[in-house]
């Protein structure tokens, strides 16, 4: 509206006359700005933080494949966010190896996998790292569309026969055996017990389930069962649905499936929770707006700061200039002349601000990058500089120049010329 | 071209009214050089105000150019003050950071002229009051005489047909003062109104017409026609 009705020529009079007052006190602009720098540069750190850690969380999840569901021990959360009964310290043991076959008879689904974990400490001579293992049944390979790069996957013998055989993670091969030797056929120690090396992953990175997939131990689910963790329940089943049927098909017949096969009436009363792709995301999708949220909360108290900070500085210029004022005023300038200069004049500030503080962000934002693509390659961090940050960042700044400069503007705008040219 | 009648301005300060002007009444004509005289708080400032649109009545009525301020809005009177009034202070009133070309250059950008003639505009006011060579000079840097000629290449920029001036030389040595009341008077001579309030005798006999104002009303309104090259040889 403002910006609608300005005069061409006085818009860039206050450009010049803002330039100078910026220039004129350095000090004292830099200062003023500061707030406005600071709040914009972490909006736009935090945003750019939080589209790299979405994009890395949802690739993740994406590369779990749309037609897996996973299927936990405990009480569904009817779609609200909860940690697994397992991670809370609750054992619950209502999976069973018998819910496996009962899915395994569905049409809907391809293939149903059993999977038990814990962590351990494994050895190879004197090099030593405490890892993640999973005790898995074979299908697991074929179901995670997990891939090897060196030796084998395990097989169905290995795991019936419960063999001390492990397939394992690229960076642990690094860790226990160097670059040089070639890990296959090689025994490590978990928990005491030797385990030959079959085959290494493919790849590394944080997998679907927040596990390092590069320092993974996977063993036969039998021989972790029995001998690692002492346990006869699974703590998850992996199933592969059919493509041919519509993924909420296939998850409501996994649901009566298994309260067949747990004796359960009521469906209130479910003793384990289904989650496909897209519940993962939407739980995810969830988190990251809340945390996206309470980011921009964080980022605008800053912006509110630095704002009040120009709102002070301009009162402080309007009394200076009141002579000044006046003297526009005198030669024909009215009241909204006055208002637009010092409201130009206080958008310059923030909106230099603003610039400002989306170089140093985009700055800062390019040194995280590199530091963690150098020092945590394996993370697989993104460089994600979102072009909504800025036009945000530039949006914002703006807004507050107006925001916080209406009001000295208004002020400078009704002073009287006669009482505004006799001010000393 | 000015027609006061009756004029009067009473102020209310700490709930006691103060009347400042109490009935004024006189005519200028267009082409006038008028002093306005009178001692401290006898309401001179107050009627220069009014006159140059700066403040309003309390009483009476102020016709300028035939149009009765009561009649026009607050924008429309600064329209009149950017097109047909200009205005020179006693102490100058120059933004001291900008340049001499800045300062003159200010009533431009209130008005309708377009930016190509504004250049012109402001190089002719300039060359006018003898200070070309200081078109890029920054305000502070001169001294109070040549401070003041700018002022007034300020108040002529925008062809105005009116120029108020507010004890011009009461800041100013004597020589410097006679500087600018001949410009003054040149102007004058060029056709243009002059209205100036003073309580210096000689500067005010530059004018060709002097009111004396006390207490509010006029006490006197006298014509000069004597040559004023010699009151200054006199001087």
């Amino acid at each position: 509206m403002i910006v609608g009705i300005l005069n061409n020529m006085l818009y860039k009079d206050a450009i010049k006359t803002a330039t100078r007052s910026l220039t004129y006190g350095k000090m004292r602009s830099i200062l003023t700005m500061l707030g406005i720098v600071i709040g914009i540069a972490s909006v736009i750190i935090l945003m750019s933080i939080g589209q790299s850690a979405q994009d890395l969380i949802i690739g993740q999840v994406q590369s779990i494949g749309s037609n897996l569901i996973i299927v936990i021990p405990g009480a569904p959360d009817n779609g609200k966010f909860s940690s697994p009964a397992s991670a809370q310290g609750i054992v619950i043991t209502s999976l069973q190896p018998k819910d496996v076959d009962a899915l395994q008879r569905e049409p809907s689904v391809d293939g149903a996998a059993s999977m038990v974990s814990g962590q351990a400490e494994v050895v190879y001579g004197n090099n030593t790292k405490t890892v993640s293992y999973q005790g898995v049944s074979a299908n697991m390979f074929s179901v995670r569309n997990l891939g090897v790069k060196q030796g084998s996957t395990l097989t169905k013998g290995d795991v019936e026969s419960a063999n001390h055989v492990a397939v394992v993670g690229p960076d642990l091969v690094k860790t226990l055996f160097g670059s040089i030797l070639d890990p296959i056929n090689k025994t490590i120690r978990l928990k005491n017990i030797s385990f030959r090396i079959i085959g290494v992953l493919e790849k590394g990175g944080i997998g679907a389930f927040g596990v390092d997939q590069g320092n993974i131990v996977i063993i036969p689910i039998t021989v972790a069962q029995k001998q690692l963790l002492g346990i006869s329940y699974l703590n998850t089943i992996l199933v592969q649905a059919n493509a041919n049927y519509d993924i909420n098909f296939a998850k409501s017949r996994i649901t009566f499936a298994l309260r067949q096969s747990h004796g359960i009436t009521d469906p209130n009363k479910d003793d384990f929770n289904i989650r496909t792709q897209a519940d993962v995301l939407a739980i995810l999708g969830s988190i990251t707006s809340i945390l996206t949220l309470f980011l921009a909360a964080i980022a605008s108290i800053s912006l509110v700061v630095g704002g009040i900070g120009i709102m002070n500085i301009m009162l402080v210029a309007v009394t200076e200039r009141t002579r000044e004022i006046g003297l526009r005023k005198a030669v024909g300038a009215t009241d909204n002349d006055i208002l637009q200069q010092f409201l130009i004049e206080s958008v310059f500030l923030t909106f230099s601000g603003g610039i400002i503080g989306i170089a140093i962000g985009a700055g800062i934002v390019g040194l995280a990058y590199f530091v963690i693509s150098t020092f945590y390659s394996s993370l697989g961090w993104g460089f994600a500089f979102p072009l909504q940050a800025v036009v945000l960042g530039l949006g914002v700044s703006g807004l507050s120049g107006i925001v916080f400069g209406i009001y000295p503007a208004r002020k400078a705008g009704k002073k009287n010329p006669i009482d505004a040219l006799r001010y000393e | 071209m000015i027609e006061v009648s009756d004029l009067k301005k009473e102020y209310t300060e700490e709930e006691t009214p103060t009347r400042a002007l109490r009935g004024v009444t006189f005519l200028i004509e267009k082409g006038e050089f008028v002093s306005i005289m009178g001692p401290s708080g006898s309401g001179k400032s107050t009627l220069l105000h009014i006159l140059s649109f700066l403040d309003r009545p309390t009483g009476g009525t102020y016709k300028f150019q035939g149009k009765s301020i009561d009649e026009m809005t607050d924008k429309e009177l600064a329209q009149v003050r950017n097109k047909d009034m200009g205005f020179v202070f006693q102490s100058f009133n120059l933004l001291s950071r900008l340049t001499v070309y800045d300062n003159v250059e200010i009533p431009l950008l209130y008005s309708d002229i377009p930016p190509k003639k504004r250049r012109t505009l402001v190089e002719n006011a300039v060359e006018s009051v003898g200070l070309k060579e200081k078109l890029y000079t920054e305000a502070a840097k001169l001294s109070g005489g040549q401070k003041q000629r700018v002022a007034i290449a300020r108040a002529l920029v925008t062809d105005p047909n009116v120029i108020f001036a507010d004890e011009p030389t009461g800041n100013l040595d004597s020589e410097s003062g006679l500087q600018v009341m001949e410009i003054l008077e040149m102007l004058n001579k060029k056709g243009r109104t002059v209205i100036l309030v003073t309580h210096e005798t000689q500067t005010a006999e530059f004018a060709n017409r002097i009111i004396k104002i006390k207490d509010g009303m006029v006490e006197s309104d006298k014509l000069i026609a004597a040559d004023h090259i010699d009151r200054r040889n006199l001087k």
